[in-house]
């Protein structure tokens, strides 16, 4: 599905990713770990087009988006829900929903994933006159899934689903997670606390400042003892 | 009466001006400071068009909306894009700045420095309207104006385009995300204000004559207007644009015309001062909005 090939990346001459390679399989989960700065979002970032590698490639589907432009990427079926999850606060909840279908044509196609989202979260449903400054966290972060759902995308990366909610919320969103992995949709994580990320993975990388230092199933990773201690906290 | 409507037809051009203004800088963060002569070139390009070309009225204002848009696409991409940097802000106060008189001097080069009457709409027709002579164009400023103003305000809330708009004002990366292109908002934007500045100079332009000069007789009110209203907002622009117009309309029956330019920058001064965000930031209009829904 995606296949990053020695990817460099840098900001201004500071090269922050240096030759990174990593494949995410059609229908798997996939999960980028480490710790702040290792380089994860930045990453993230450049797959979706909204940052320009140095050097290396990136393959969807078998054809090179290396410099494709965001807006072609959604079209595409690559969704990218940010960190910090970035709803449109000034918008309401339904108006972060079609922008998550800015670039479906289709009146009626836009309408049904609409109802099908609001099945899925019913408190989106309740809250869609509502500015999505004013939702909770958690309901943020399901607006931000959804909206990112609206196309319909083959790929959904996530950078940090879990950062600043509550455990018991992270919970649902990993539950979440599961459900739309079912659906076939590919899934690509990043994550600092690998705990509930790992739980539902079938791959996972570690990165440590721009490089990866390890790559392994599941069961590979939390049977690493030095990877576990040093990287991910108590798996 | 004569002067309400006269401080109303003035205040509607201020209010367009801040619209406009407002229509980049709430998108971009960026603040035209080029835009009055923009209104300028509007109002000296219909001249000629009516003068040299024999044009009618609209047809003329027509070709000074086209010549605007493109200027205001010129300006984005030279004196934004490629020499002014978004990041530090100091690179577009200046070229800005700097396109503002590169258009005035070529406007005074190709028009002259002698004001020029220009024509107003109905032939300057009267009406009686509740006992006081009225010109029809007084009207016509205030009715577009208005228009203009709702139209705006409709796209930016109800439709697709001004959807994308405020997500790019908001958060220009999220809504590339989304699929949006952000650049191609902006140059949109931009676009807008300048046809909406073309249409403020051919309107008043018969009011205070066609002239190079109109760019800080006129343009430079429109940034007391925003300043009144507060950058961006729609409302607050005609709210600003119009409190301008009035008290300029009123005052100039006790202090002489010279006073009377300045009074704008001495209201300007003061609501920087007392309300730095504008009058609409007020406790006054927002009695029962919660923080995240002032706009």
């Amino acid at each position: 599905m995606l296949k990053v090939d020695s990817l460099t990346i840098a900001y201004g001459k500071t090269e922050v990713v240096h030759h990174v390679s990593f494949d995410v399989k059609k229908g798997s989960v996939v999960t980028i770990a480490g710790a702040n700065g290792a380089g994860k979002s930045t990453i993230l970032n450049t797959i979706v087009g909204l940052h320009r590698s140095k050097e290396g490639s990136i393959l969807y589907k078998g054809e090179d988006i290396t410099r494709t432009a965001p807006d072609r990427l959604v079209s595409k079926g690559i969704r990218l829900v940010p960190e910090g999850r970035q709803i449109f606060a000034e918008h309401t909840v339904e108006e972060n929903m079609l922008l998550g279908a800015y670039v479906e044509k289709d009146a009626k196609k836009i309408r049904d994933r609409m109802d099908q989202m609001y099945d899925r979260f019913p408190r989106l449903k309740e809250r869609r006159k509502q500015i999505g400054g004013t939702l909770s966290g958690g309901e943020q972060q399901m607006l931000a899934i959804a909206r990112a759902l609206m196309t319909g995308p083959d790929l959904l990366i996530l950078d940090e689903p879990s950062l600043g909610l509550a455990p018991i919320i992270v919970k649902d969103v990993f539950k979440l997670l599961t459900e739309i992995k079912q659906t076939g949709v590919t899934i690509l994580l990043v994550e600092q606390m690998v705990d509930n990320a790992l739980s539902i993975s079938d791959y996972a990388y570690v990165l440590e400042t721009g490089n990866i230092v390890f790559s392994g199933t599941k069961d590979e990773v939390k049977n690493s003892d030095d990877i576990v201690k040093a990287y991910l906290g108590n798996v | 009466m004569q002067q309400l409507i006269f401080g109303l037809a003035n205040g509607s051009i201020y209010a367009l001006m801040a619209l406009a203004i407002g229509m980049v800088s709430s998108t971009t963060g960026i603040v035209n400071f080029a835009h009055a002569s923009v209104v300028m070139m509007g109002a000296m390009v219909s001249w000629w068009m009516m003068v040299i070309y024999g044009l009618s009225y609209i047809p003329a204002l027509f070709v000074a909306i086209a010549v605007s848009i493109v200027l205001n696409i010129v300006m984005y991409e030279t004196c934004v894009k490629k020499l002014g940097d978004l990041q530090d802000n100091v690179g577009w106060i200046i070229t800005l700045f700097g396109a503002s008189i590169i258009l005035d001097n070529i406007a005074r080069m190709l028009f002259g420095t002698e004001p020029q009457a220009f024509p107003y709409l109905f032939g300057g027709k009267m009406v009686t309207f509740f006992g006081a002579n009225i010109m029809l164009h007084e009207l016509m400023m205030i009715t577009i104006a208005v228009v203009i103003g709702v139209v705006y305000q409709t796209i930016i809330k109800k439709t697709r385009f001004g959807r994308a708009v405020r997500a790019v004002a908001f958060r220009p990366a999220t809504s590339e995300l989304m699929g949006i292109k952000s650049e191609k908002i902006i140059l949109s934007c931009f676009a807008m204000a300048g046809a909406v500045a073309a249409i403020g100079g051919a309107l008043i332009a018969p009011i205070t004559f066609a002239s190079y000069t109109m760019t800080y007789s006129i343009g430079l009110k429109g940034f007391a207007a925003a300043v009144l209203g507060g950058f961006g907002n729609t409302k607050g622009a005609f709210i600003g644009g119009f409190i301008l117009g009035l008290i300029e309309a009123f005052i100039s029956i006790f202090v002489p015309a010279g006073i009377k330019d300045s009074i704008s920058f001495v209201i300007m001064i003061i609501v920087i001062i007392f309300l730095p965000e504008g009058i609409m930031s007020a406790k006054f209009f927002n009695r029962n909005l919660s923080a995240a829904e002032k706009v």
